[in-house]
């Protein structure tokens, strides 16, 4: 059993990625959207977190091109497409409302 | 505005008969709220409204019918506790009319 | 064969409706019969604070409700101890005693047990 987990808020401030990152799986992957791809600011606490975790991490392209993120190599940019085919692969979607 | 006479007490209800103020309530209210619905309130009936009034107390929401029959079998054993039992005593909806006469609000999650 | 669901409540009761949305998403579940289970995590776990009064802030009593679970066929409660620790809460002294204490390995395992997640 494979879960995508969805992140859509800022890392900053926010709980969620610290609990996701504690709670996610090895067969799992993590998706940024919106807020969430702040994650990617270099030089941040999340952004370190994600580096050196080495887990499955997907980033909503279009969500990065707008705030000046550039995607790492670590990481995968996807388009919204990609992402109902990621949301089918896996076998369920937990989104962090 | 639906009202309930109680003696010279007149008692606001909401469009469905619950008591718009639940501190409204008494054994008179109902008795009149029982006369309403075409029942005689038995012994049967008071345990059971009892009952009802103390699962809000203790836990500040109105039970749909399975968490009744669950709560009546286990403070009442399972005697009381079945919707045979409870579904003969308040007209086939004991969730909902029984939290009515015990002057519970509607259960929400009866559905 | 119904879906099993997993509710993640993860928001103080006080801070808006999150906690008691979470609670409604579960009694219905419960309601229709589904197989569900919920996990206190991040501040959820404040909801099982024990001695909260509602009334100082004219509220309905979240803490009261959550006893109804057990009554509402909801006996698969848990709460992460790590986010217990990390606020101060013994997790021996949470007002739900029902409720299971797990690792963070075990909530992973947890996930995979279930066929929904809904994280609130």
């Amino acid at each position: 059993m494979s879960t995508l987990h969805v992140l859509s808020h800022s890392p900053f401030g926010d709980d969620r990625l610290t609990s996701c990152l504690r709670v996610i799986g090895a067969e799992d992957a993590l998706l940024l959207s919106g807020d969430a791809v702040y994650a990617l600011q270099p030089g941040t606490t999340p952004f370190d977190s994600l580096g050196t975790r080495g887990l499955r991490l997907f980033v909503l392209a279009e969500d990065a091109q707008a705030r000046d993120l550039l995607t790492p190599d670590w990481a995968e940019a996807i388009d919204y497409p990609a992402f109902v085919e990621l949301s089918i692969h896996y076998d369920k979607v937990n989104s962090w409302l | 505005m639906n009202v309930l006479n109680v003696g010279a007490r007149a008692i606001e209800l909401d469009k469905d008969g619950f008591l718009v103020e639940l501190s409204d309530w008494s054994a008179e209210v109902a008795s009149a709220l029982a006369t309403a619905e075409n029942i005689e309130l038995s012994p049967e009936h008071w345990e059971i409204l009892e009952l009802l009034r103390s699962f809000y107390a203790e836990f500040q929401l109105s039970p749909a019918t399975r968490p009744l029959i669950k709560y009546t079998a286990l403070k009442l054993g399972p005697d009381k506790g079945n919707s045979l039992h409870l579904n003969r005593l308040f007209k086939g909806t004991p969730a909902k009319l029984a939290a009515k006469l015990a002057g519970l609000p509607k259960p929400t999650n009866c559905l | 064969m119904a879906k099993s669901l997993l509710i993640i409540s993860r928001q103080s009761p006080w801070s808006g409706p999150s906690a008691r949305e979470a609670l409604d998403v579960v009694l219905a579940g419960g309601a229709f019969d589904l197989p569900v289970g919920l996990l206190f995590l991040d501040d959820g776990v404040f909801q099982l604070a024990a001695k909260q009064d509602a009334r100082a802030l004219q509220q309905k009593d979240l803490s009261a409700n959550l006893q109804a679970l057990p009554m509402f066929g909801v006996d698969d409660l848990f709460v992460c101890g790590d986010s217990a620790a990390e606020r101060g809460l013994n997790p021996k002294l949470l007002s739900l005693e029902a409720a299971q204490v797990l690792s963070a390995g075990e909530i992973t395992a947890l996930f995979n047990r279930y066929d929904q997640v809904i994280t609130l």
